[in-house]
């Protein structure tokens, strides 16, 4: 790999151990994937920021971290954290589980990292723009700012991401190179509905389907919201990073699909799909915002409740979002509330839920795909309005 | 011996040998807060940990670190193809790490050295022998030859016609010669022949050039090196008491036959 002479300085130590321990990161990822260089890069989206998941191995790495004087380059940006910062009580969260919490939260924030933690930076907290190259960590994320937006990342780790954050570059491989962003398959999409739901189940489907690889989908116009679902679902059920929806996404016009191997998703497969993720009836908690409710999402599940009451005492119901948006949405939030918190930078997957609950619902294909397996939960995966149902 | 491969994490290190034939999970296959391995037996503390390559969980970088914190890291990482997870790990953990290496010929117990900044290993005590092994076949029959119950690798063992390659001489040299020497048949250009590979037996690790020689017939007069010889379809001789690998080498030529 080429190294210019700064970079080759930085991986000699001349900038000080933390930035070489940066360096030697991206150069071995790069030697690994065949990277021919490093490209400076726009923002960054860290993973790695519950306590729940990384542990005191984690936490120990980023105070070292922190004691080497890291320091990020590029605007960067924190997914969800393990609890609500103020109102952990409200989740069940024991003290121990806030204090190590708070700790990772504080340390980020030393490296200059934006302490809104959310795993959808882009509805307005770190917006990349076509053509850009980022380094971003989170799978639904990272594949929404590469289809929908046209920039350019790869599946990024925690460390990796934050590596990238600190040097401003990143190993040009992958799907920064034009030649891996080609569509592999061709989704033909049939009797198609609109909601997150529905699109959670065709991400569900095309990620079982093709696992991993670059979809291009034809008969869907995804708005936003359906995007973020889609983004989310393919890369919880399979590993899809990039995909694209002809008419509707930036780079969908640049490509060549003839020859391309066609996958037709209707009703069946996305009742198979639905049949893989719905394996309880009865729940304890709903957890709506997976990934993070948007300001449309909000209001219209506000909407849904107004003047509506909560009769069901015994199912608890958690709306997630980002702190931005839930400061964004305070009218909505006021009615949402009366059913239960909107819980800021945290989710139902990364905070420690299975010491509470056992039987959690979702409309979401990421959360379904997450729950029984990081917090030992049965999923029952429905329709928002048939959720809302349970609680009227 | 010195096995060549590709630098990942720098840093150089010597230790024991512990190894996994799998793909391998830091999150769940160890112990972060103890080194003690829940895959299989012993400790990752202080060894030279020898794997195919990662799997699992992104966190599992963060164990490698945590096993560092709580001093029980391995003093190096080998892998046969590195990932993001363990490569991860071993830098952000200063862990020397080497990748491209056939970790299948490294025992546990050898004594390895593991070069990250040169991206090298070398198994201590452990010697490499270039080998040749041909197999010389007459209508569709292969020749196969019994070594001596007393011989020192191998013993009572079925074997293609095998020997080493001795100093000066090319490996399609010394296959002639072997085959003169064991059979009194003469050969001349092989039919075919496959790239190199390794086998392990106890110190040795031999570096094994076959070959195939079609004949129209043989005369076959051992040598004291073998004590029988027999004509037997391949496969049969894949049901036989075989050296290491003989099924291997059938395999990759028998589309040759």
């Amino acid at each position: 790999m080429y190294l210019t002479k700064d970079e080759q300085a930085i991986l000699d130590g001349e900038q000080g151990a933390g930035a070489q321990k940066a360096m030697e990161l991206v150069t071995a990822l790069g030697k690994i994937y065949g990277a021919d260089s490093l490209v400076d890069i726009t923002s960054a989206h860290l993973s790695g920021a519950s306590y729940k998941t990384i542990g005191e191995g984690g936490l120990k790495y980023l105070s070292d971290m922190v004691a080497g004087g890291a320091m990020v380059a590029v605007p960067s940006t924190l997914n969800p954290v393990g609890m609500d910062r103020t109102r952990w009580k409200e989740m069940h969260i024991s003290p121990e589980f806030a204090e190590k919490q708070l700790q990772i939260i504080e340390l980020y924030g030393k490296m200059s990292i934006k302490k809104t933690c959310s795993c959808t930076p882009y509805i307005g907290d770190n917006v990349p723009s076509l053509g850009d190259h980022v380094a971003w960590a989170e799978s639904s994320a990272l594949s929404f700012v590469n289809s929908y937006i046209g920039a350019r990342t790869n599946r990024e780790g925690g460390p990796g991401a934050l590596a990238a954050a600190i040097l401003g570059k990143t190993a040009n491989y992958g799907l920064h190179l034009d030649e891996n962003r080609k569509p592999t398959a061709v989704i033909d999409v049939e009797d198609m509905g609109g909601s997150v739901f529905d699109y959670s189940l065709l991400g569900q489907a095309v990620g079982m389907k093709m696992g991993k690889g670059v979809p291009y989908f034809r008969g869907i116009d995804p708005s936003v919201e359906d995007a973020k679902t889609l983004s989310a679902a393919m890369a919880a059920a399979g590993s899809v990073a990039l995909w694209h929806a002809e008419g509707s996404t930036p780079e969908a016009g640049n490509f060549d699909i003839s020859g391309l191997e066609h996958i037709t998703i209707g009703k069946k497969e996305r009742q198979e799909a639905y049949d893989k993720l719905n394996t309880v009836e009865d729940v304890q908690l709903i957890a709506l915002g997976c990934p993070h409710l948007t300001p449309k999402e909000m209001h219209d599940i506000a909407s849904l409740l107004k003047g509506k009451q909560k009769r069901n005492k015994d199912v608890e119901i958690w709306f997630c979002t980002s702190e931005s948006v839930r400061e964004q949405c305070a009218e909505d939030v006021a009615i949402m509330e009366q059913f239960g918190p909107v819980l800021a930078d945290t989710c139902m997957v990364v905070a420690p839920i299975e010491g509470t609950f056992q039987r959690t619902a979702t409309n979401s294909a990421k959360a379904g795909n997450y729950l029984p397996t990081l917090c030992s939960q049965k999923v029952k995966f429905a329709e928002l309005s048939d959720l809302l149902k349970v609680i009227e | 011996m010195i096995m060549n491969g590709r630098a990942i994490s720098p840093g150089v290190a010597e230790g024991e040998a512990i190894t996994y034939a799998e793909a391998f999970s830091f999150l769940g296959g160890v112990d972060g807060k103890t080194g003690k391995f829940n895959v299989r037996d012993g400790t990752i503390d202080g060894k030279v940990f020898l794997f195919p390559n990662g799997k699992g969980s992104t966190v599992g970088s963060y164990v490698v670190y945590d096993l560092k914190v709580q001093g029980h890291s391995p003093a190096a990482l080998v892998n046969r193809s590195a990932e993001t997870i363990v490569t991860t790990g071993a830098v952000i953990s200063s862990v020397p790490m080497v990748d491209n290496i056939d970790v299948s010929l490294v025992r546990d117990g050898d004594r390895v050295v593991v070069d990250g900044n040169k991206g090298y290993i070398e198994i201590k005590g452990v010697d490499e022998v270039d080998i040749v092994s041909s197999i010389v076949m007459v209508d569709g029959k292969i020749l196969t030859l019994h070594r001596p119950e007393k011989a020192h690798h191998y013993p009572g063992k079925w074997s293609l016609v095998s020997g080493h390659v001795e100093r000066g001489e090319s490996p399609a040299e010394a296959a002639r010669r072997e085959i003169n020497e064991e059979t009194q048949i003469t050969v001349s250009y092989p039919d075919a022949e496959m790239p190199v590979f390794r086998v392990r037996d106890g110190k040795t690790i031999y570096n094994v050039y076959a070959y195939l020689y079609k004949l129209k017939s043989a005369d076959v007069k051992l040598n004291d090196e073998n004590t029988e010889y027999r004509w037997v379809d391949p496969e049969d001789l894949l049901k036989m008491d075989t050296v290491d690998k003989v099924d291997f080498v059938i395999d990759s030529l028998k589309g040759c036959f």
